[in-house]
C-alpha cells in the first residue's frame, strides 16, 4: 500500500512541478492580462478497465490484472468526479476533487504470472478532497491536505467467498507537508538520494460500520490518531545489491502526538474495547519492498519505539483498567525480521507433521481441492486464491508496564525469536488461519517493580494464574477458523486444533533460564465453538468445548537440559460450556485476615484494610469439566485426567522404559447430584474469580535470630525508584499504627500483586485414583475408588511480592 | 530445519551467556533471591457457607439448603471431602465434613535456588558460629549440589474458627440413596461422626521446605 501511495505522490509531485515551471514562464505583461481568474473546473467522466497492470523489480513483476474503475451501481457505467484547481495569492497551487460513488475492482493480484493469486478486491467509495501545494525556497514543495472518504467497502474475496468492511468512514488532514529530493542513505556501504518526505500533525479518523463474514458482523472498528511523521523512500531493495537494483527501501521516524483524543476501538453489539490516549514514538530502519520469483519480499533492520496508552476500557466505560506502555526493540540479529507474501495457498507438508496434528491439517485444507468432476479432482488445486506468508522475527527486547492506580509493574527483557508459515483465505463464511512450522522461543526476565529502572527481580511466574508461561521453546501446527457472531449478536467465534511438539516451557525461572522447566512437552489443544463478545460489563468469552492433552516429559528442576526431573506429567482435559470474563475494576476495598466490611471494624477483628483503587482487572473463570465421553464430531474419546510417573529408566536400545504410574481417573464436576444419572447436570462447574490489583505489600524480615521477637518489615527509602541497597527494616507495629508517621511508613511498602481470590464448586469428583505398575499396564491398582468434593467456598486475599 | 532451530536457541542463550560475564559488587547485591514470590494475606474456607447452601438457586438439592453465616452450625454449611478407600461400591466412605474456617499468614516465601555450599555434616550446637571457614563446613552442600523449590514457612499461621469433622458414611454425598430394580429405596443416607474439631490461635512454623527431584532421566 505504501509503494502504491508513495508511486501516487512521486506522480502528483511531478505534474504539480511542472505546472509550477509553467507559471514562471509568465511574465509581468502577461500576468497582468489574466484577470478574475476563478481557475479550471474539469469534469471527468471514466470507465477504466486495465487488462494488467505490472510493477516489475528486478525482472520479477507484480501484475494487478482486470483493473476496473467504475460507476457503483453499474460495473458498465461510468465514474464521475469533478476537480476545480486554482492559484492563490501566495503562489500556491489548490486542488479540491468531489468524487462520486465509485468502485475500484480488482480481479486477481499475481506475482511473475502465478496460478494462484492473492484473491480478488473490490472498493467502493465516495471522497472530497482539497489538496494545495507550493514551491519551496530550498528546493523542493509543501502544502497541507484534507481528505474525506465516506460510504465507502472494502471486500476480500478468496474463492468466491468474500469478508468485507462495510460503511467505511475516514477523514485525514496533513497541516504541513513537505517533499524535498534531498534524503542522503549510506546504510548499506554507499550513497543514495532518495525523497523526503515531511508530515506535521497527520491527523487521521476512521470508522468501519461492520467487518463482516457472510453478512454478520465480526464488530465495529474505530480510530482517531494524530502523528508527524517524516519518511525517506530510495529506490534500491534488498536483494542482492549491486547485482539486482530495483526495489524499493523506506526509513521512517514517526512520533505519536500526545492526545488524550486518540484512541482505537472495537464495538460489538454496541459494547466497546477500548485503548486510547496515546503517545510514543516508532523508527523504522531500511523497511525493504522486493518482487521475487514467487513473492513479494518486505523486511526492515529496524523496528523501535515506544508506546503508551493511557486508557484502556473493557465494556465498561466507567471503570478504567489502567494504563500500558511498551518500549521495543525488533532488529535483525541471529534470526531477521522478514516476511515473504505468496499468492495462493501454500499447503504444509502434512507427511513432516506430528501424528498428533495431521489429520487435522488435512481436514482443514480439504476445502482447497478440485472438486468432483473436474479434471484431477480430489489434487491440492493450485489456482487456490489466498494469502501465504513465510516470517521471520527477532524481537531483541520489550519492556512493557502496566500502571494501575499510578503503580508500575515492568515485565522486563521480553524476547522472541521464531519462524513461521502461515495461510490467510476466506472460507465458507469463514476466515481461515492456517499456521504449520512454527519454531522460536520467547522469554521474560522477570519483573522491575516501581519504576523502568528498579532492580531486576523474580515473580513473572504470577502470569501462570492467566495461563501466561514465563519462557517456552516452541513448535506449534495451529489452524484456526474464525465465523463471525458470537454468544449474542455480533461477535466473533473460533474453532481451531493446535499442537506444541517438543516443547519446553519455563513455569518459574530466573533471568538465567535457571529454576522449574517442562520439557520435551507435547500439548495438543482443540476448542469448538469458543465465542467472543464484548458485554457492558466486560468481555465474555464462552467455551463451548475444549479437549486438551499436556504431556510434560520431564518436570525439571535447574536447568532445561540437565536439571533432574520429578517425572512425566500428564494432564488430560475435557470441558463443554465453560467460560472466561474480563471485567475492568480490581478488588476495591478489602479486609485480610478478618471478615468486616469498614475499615474500623477490620482493625478490630485483627485484620488489615486495604483500599486498592478503582483500576486493576477482574477476571472470572467457570471451567465445567465433563465426564469421560465422546466429544460432540466424534473425532476423540475425551476426559479429565491427570498421570504422575516416574521410576522410568532407558534400556541398553537408549528407549525410555515405563515407570510407575499414579492416575487420577475422570475428574468432572457436577451441580451435586453425582456425575451420573438422569439428574446430572453440569452448569455450575469450577469457579475462580480473581481481582488484581498492583498494590503495597507487606514484607516481613525473615530473621535468623530466634531470640528477637520483634516482627521487622521491609521498606524502601524512595519508594519511587527502589534500588535494592536502599531497604530499610522497620518494627512492623510501627508501621501499623494508626498515626501520620504509620501512614508514611505504610506508603514505603514494596509493591506487588493483590489478588483477591474465590474459588468455589458444588462437586468435584474423581472416579478413582489408580496405580499402575511397569509389568503390568492393563491391570491397574485402585488405591481410592472415588473421591467426592462438595460444597467448596474457598476466598483468598493475597498479596504477591517479587523477591528481591 | 535444524539449522532454524540452532539459529532460535543460539538466539535464546545468546543473553545467558553474556549475563554469564563477571558482575561488580553492587551489581551482584541486585541480582540477589531472582525468581521467587513471598506471599501473605488469608485463606477462608465456607465462611458464609459454600454454593450448594445458596437457597435462591433451586438446582441445589433440599438437603443443603441452609442460609449460612458466620456463627451457623448446620454442618452442610461447611465443605465436604468424601473417599471410598475400600472396595468400591460394597464399602463405605471416609469422610472429612463441615471444614470451615480461616488461615492468616505473613511471608510465606517460594522460591528454586541451587544449593551447592553450606550443611555443617559436622554439626556442633555449641558452636553457634558456624564458622564457614571449617574444614567440614559446606561438604554436604558440595555433595548435593542441586536445584530446589524452596518454600520458606511463614513465621506464625493464624487460625480462626477452623473446624472439621472426621466421620463414615454409607454413601458419598448426603443426597444419595440405594434403590431396588422396582426404584424403591432400599438405603438411606447415613452417617457416623468420629470426632470434630475446633482449633483458634496461632501456629508457628519456621524454616524452609525444600523440594527436589531425585529422579532419572
Amino acid at each position: 500500500m505504501k509503494a502504491k501511495i508513495s508511486q501516487s505522490l512521486i506522480l502528483i509531485v511531478f505534474s504539480v512541478s511542472n505546472s509550477c515551471l509553467a507559471l514562471k514562464a509568465l511574465d509581468d505583461a502577461s500576468l497582468s492580462a489574466v484577470q478574475a481568474q476563478s481557475g479550471l473546473t474539469i469534469e471527468q467522466s471514466q470507465l477504466l478497465n486495465i487488462g494488467s497492470l505490472s510493477y516489475t523489480d528486478d525482472g520479477n513483476d507484480l501484475a494487478i490484472e482486470g483493473l476496473r474503475l467504475s460507476s457503483q451501481n453499474d460495473v458498465n457505467g461510468v465514474a464521475s468526479r469533478t476537480y476545480k484547481m486554482d492559484v492563490s495569492a501566495d503562489g500556491s497551487l489548490k486542488v479540491e476533487t468531489d468524487i462520486k460513488p465509485t468502485q475500484m475492482h480488482i480481479d486477481a493480484i499475481r506475482i511473475k504470472n502465478s496460478v494462484a493469486s492473492f484473491g480478488d478486491f473490490t472498493l467502493n467509495y465516495e471522497a472530497v478532497t482539497n489538496f494545495s501545494v507550493k514551491g519551496m525556497s530550498s528546493g523542493g514543495l509543501e502544502g497541507n491536505f484534507t481528505a474525506g472518504v465516506s460510504n465507502a467497502d472494502l471486500i476480500w474475496k478468496t474463492n468466491g467467498h468474500a469478508m468485507s468492511f462495510d460503511n467505511i468512514g475516514y477523514n485525514a488532514s496533513i497541516d504541513n507537508f513537505t517533499l524535498e529530493y534531498d534524503a542522503i542513505d549510506n546504510t548499506k556501504g554507499f550513497i543514495r538520494t532518495g525523497l523526503e518526505i515531511g508530515m506535521d500533525n497527520f491527523d487521521f479518523y476512521f470508522s468501519s460500520g461492520a467487518l463482516s463474514l457472510a453478512g454478520v458482523s465480526l464488530g465495529e472498528l474505530a480510530g482517531e490518531l494524530a502523528l508527524s511523521a517524516n519518511v525517506q523512500i530510495f529506490g534500491g531493495g534488498r536483494s542482492a545489491i549491486g547485482v539486482e537494483t530495483e526495489g524499493l527501501t523506506f526509513h521512517s521516524q514517526v512520533s505519536i502526538l500526545s492526545d488524550p483524543g486518540n484512541y482505537v476501538r472495537f464495538t460489538d453489539d454496541n459494547n466497546s474495547l477500548l485503548m486510547g490516549d496515546f503517545s510514543g514514538a516508532i523508527n523504522l530502519t531500511n523497511l525493504t519492498l522486493d518482487v521475487e520469483s514467487d513473492h513479494l519480499a518486505i523486511g526492515f533492520d529496524q523496528l523501535d519505539g515506544s508506546f503508551n496508552a493511557g486508557k484502556i476500557l473493557i465494556g465498561d466505560s466507567t471503570k478504567p483498567v489502567g494504563s500500558i506502555e511498551l518500549d521495543f526493540l525488533l532488529n535483525d540479529g541471529l534470526v531477521n525480521n522478514r516476511f515473504q507474501l505468496s499468492p495462493g495457498i501454500t499447503r504444509p507438508d502434512f507427511n513432516a507433521m506430528p501424528d498428533q496434528i495431521k489429520n487435522y491439517a488435512i481436514s482443514f485444507y480439504s476445502g482447497l481441492l478440485i472438486p468432483a468432476g473436474q479434471p484431477n479432482a480430489g489434487q491440492p488445486n493450485l489456482a487456490a486464491e489466498g494469502l501465504s506468508i513465510a516470517s521471520q522475527w527477532n524481537l531483541a527486547n520489550a519492556e512493557l508496564s502496566y500502571i494501575d492506580d499510578g503503580r508500575r509493574v515492568v515485565f522486563s527483557g521480553i524476547q522472541s525469536s521464531g519462524s513461521a508459515n502461515t495461510t490467510i483465505d476466506v472460507r465458507d463464511e469463514k476466515l481461515a488461519i492456517g499456521i504449520s512450522d512454527s519454531k522460536g522461543s520467547y522469554s521474560i526476565d522477570g519483573l522491575r517493580v516501581g519504576s523502568k529502572t528498579a532492580p531486576l527481580q523474580g515473580g513473572a511466574e504470577l502470569l501462570l494464574s492467566l495461563e501466561v508461561f514465563q519462557a517456552m521453546d516452541f513448535d506449534i501446527d495451529g489452524f484456526t477458523e474464525i465465523t463471525a457472531g458470537g454468544a449474542t449478536g455480533g461477535g466473533i467465534r473460533i474453532d481451531g486444533d493446535y499442537f506444541f511438539s517438543n516443547s519446553n516451557i519455563g513455569l518459574s525461572i530466573d533471568e538465567n533460564g535457571k529454576g522449574i522447566w517442562a520439557t520435551g512437552v507435547n500439548y495438543d489443544i482443540h476448542l469448538r465453538d469458543i465465542t467472543f463478545d464484548v458485554e457492558s460489563d466486560g468481555v465474555k468469552i464462552n467455551r463451548g468445548e475444549q479437549w486438551s492433552t499436556m504431556d510434560i516429559a520431564n518436570l525439571r528442576w535447574g536447568d532445561k537440559a540437565g536439571g533432574r526431573s520429578l517425572g512425566r506429567i500428564k494432564l488430560e482435559r475435557f470441558e463443554q460450556n465453560s467460560s472466561l470474563a474480563i471485567i475492568p475494576g480490581g478488588a476495591g476495598e478489602v479486609c485480610v485476615g478478618a471478615n468486616a466490611s469498614s475499615e474500623s471494624a477490620c482493625g478490630s477483628g485483627g485484620g488489615r484494610w486495604e483500599d486498592r483503587g478503582e483500576q486493576g482487572m477482574t477476571v472470572s473463570l467457570k471451567a465445567a469439566f465433563a465426564d469421560a465421553g465422546a466429544t460432540t464430531d466424534g473425532s476423540a474419546i475425551a476426559r479429565n485426567r491427570l498421570t504422575w510417573e516416574n521410576n522410568r529408566d532407558i534400556n541398553p536400545a537408549g528407549d525410555e522404559v515405563k515407570g510407575t504410574q499414579i492416575v487420577f481417573n475422570n475428574f468432572s464436576t457436577n451441580d451435586g447430584t453425582g456425575s451420573d444419572g438422569e439428574n446430572s447436570s453440569n452448569d455450575y462447574g469450577f469457579k475462580a474469580n480473581l481481582s488484581i490489583d498492583v498494590f503495597e505489600t507487606k514484607v516481613l524480615k525473615k530473621t535468623a535470630d530466634a531470640q528477637d521477637d520483634t516482627v521487622y518489615e521491609l521498606l524502601y527509602d524512595d519508594n519511587s525508584n527502589p534500588v535494592f541497597d536502599e531497604i530499610t527494616y522497620v518494627a512492623s507495629s510501627i508501621v501499623e499504627a494508626n498515626t501520620s508517621d504509620g501512614e508514611a511508613l505504610r506508603a514505603r511498602r514494596p509493591l506487588g500483586f493483590a489478588v483477591k481470590g474465590n474459588i468455589l464448586f458444588k462437586e468435584l469428583e474423581i472416579e478413582s485414583v489408580q496405580l499402575v505398575h511397569t509389568n503390568a499396564p492393563a491391570a491397574p491398582q485402585t488405591v481410592f475408588y472415588g473421591v467426592v468434593m462438595q460444597n467448596f467456598n474457598l476466598t483468598t486475599n493475597l498479596t504477591a511480592t517479587p523477591i528481591q | 530445519m535444524i539449522k532454524i532451530i540452532i539459529i532460535a536457541l543460539s538466539a535464546l542463550y545468546l543473553p545467558c551467556s553474556m549475563a554469564l560475564e563477571p558482575l561488580g559488587e553492587e551489581e551482584l547485591q541486585q541480582v540477589l533471591g531472582q525468581g521467587g514470590v513471598y506471599l501473605s494475606g488469608d485463606i477462608t474456607i465456607n465462611e458464609a457457607g459454600g454454593p450448594l447452601n445458596v437457597e435462591t438457586d433451586t438446582s441445589n438439592p433440599g438437603v443443603w439448603k441452609d442460609s449460612c453465616t458466620t456463627s451457623s452450625t448446620n454442618v452442610r454449611c461447611g465443605a465436604r471431602i468424601a473417599v471410598n478407600a475400600g472396595d468400591g461400591d460394597s464399602s463405605g466412605w471416609l469422610v472429612l465434613d463441615n471444614i470451615r474456617g480461616r488461615f492468616s499468614f505473613e511471608g510465606m516465601t517460594l522460591t528454586t535456588r541451587t544449593i551447592n555450599s553450606g550443611f555443617d555434616n559436622n554439626f556442633d550446637p555449641t558452636n553457634t558460629a558456624h564458622d564457614p571457614n571449617d574444614a567440614e563446613y559446606g561438604e554436604d552442600g558440595v555433595a548435593f549440589n542441586r536445584d530446589v523449590l524452596e518454600i520458606g514457612l511463614p513465621y506464625t499461621i493464624k487460625y480462626s474458627n477452623v473446624s472439621f469433622t472426621l466421620a463414615n458414611s454409607n454413601f458419598a454425598r448426603p443426597t444419595d440413596t440405594e434403590v431396588n430394580s422396582q426404584g424403591q429405596v432400599i438405603a438411606e443416607f447415613a452417617q457416623t461422626d468420629i470426632l470434630s474439631v475446633k482449633i483458634d490461635g496461632d501456629v508457628s512454623l519456621r524454616g524452609n521446605l525444600l523440594l527436589f527431584p531425585t529422579g532419572n532421566p
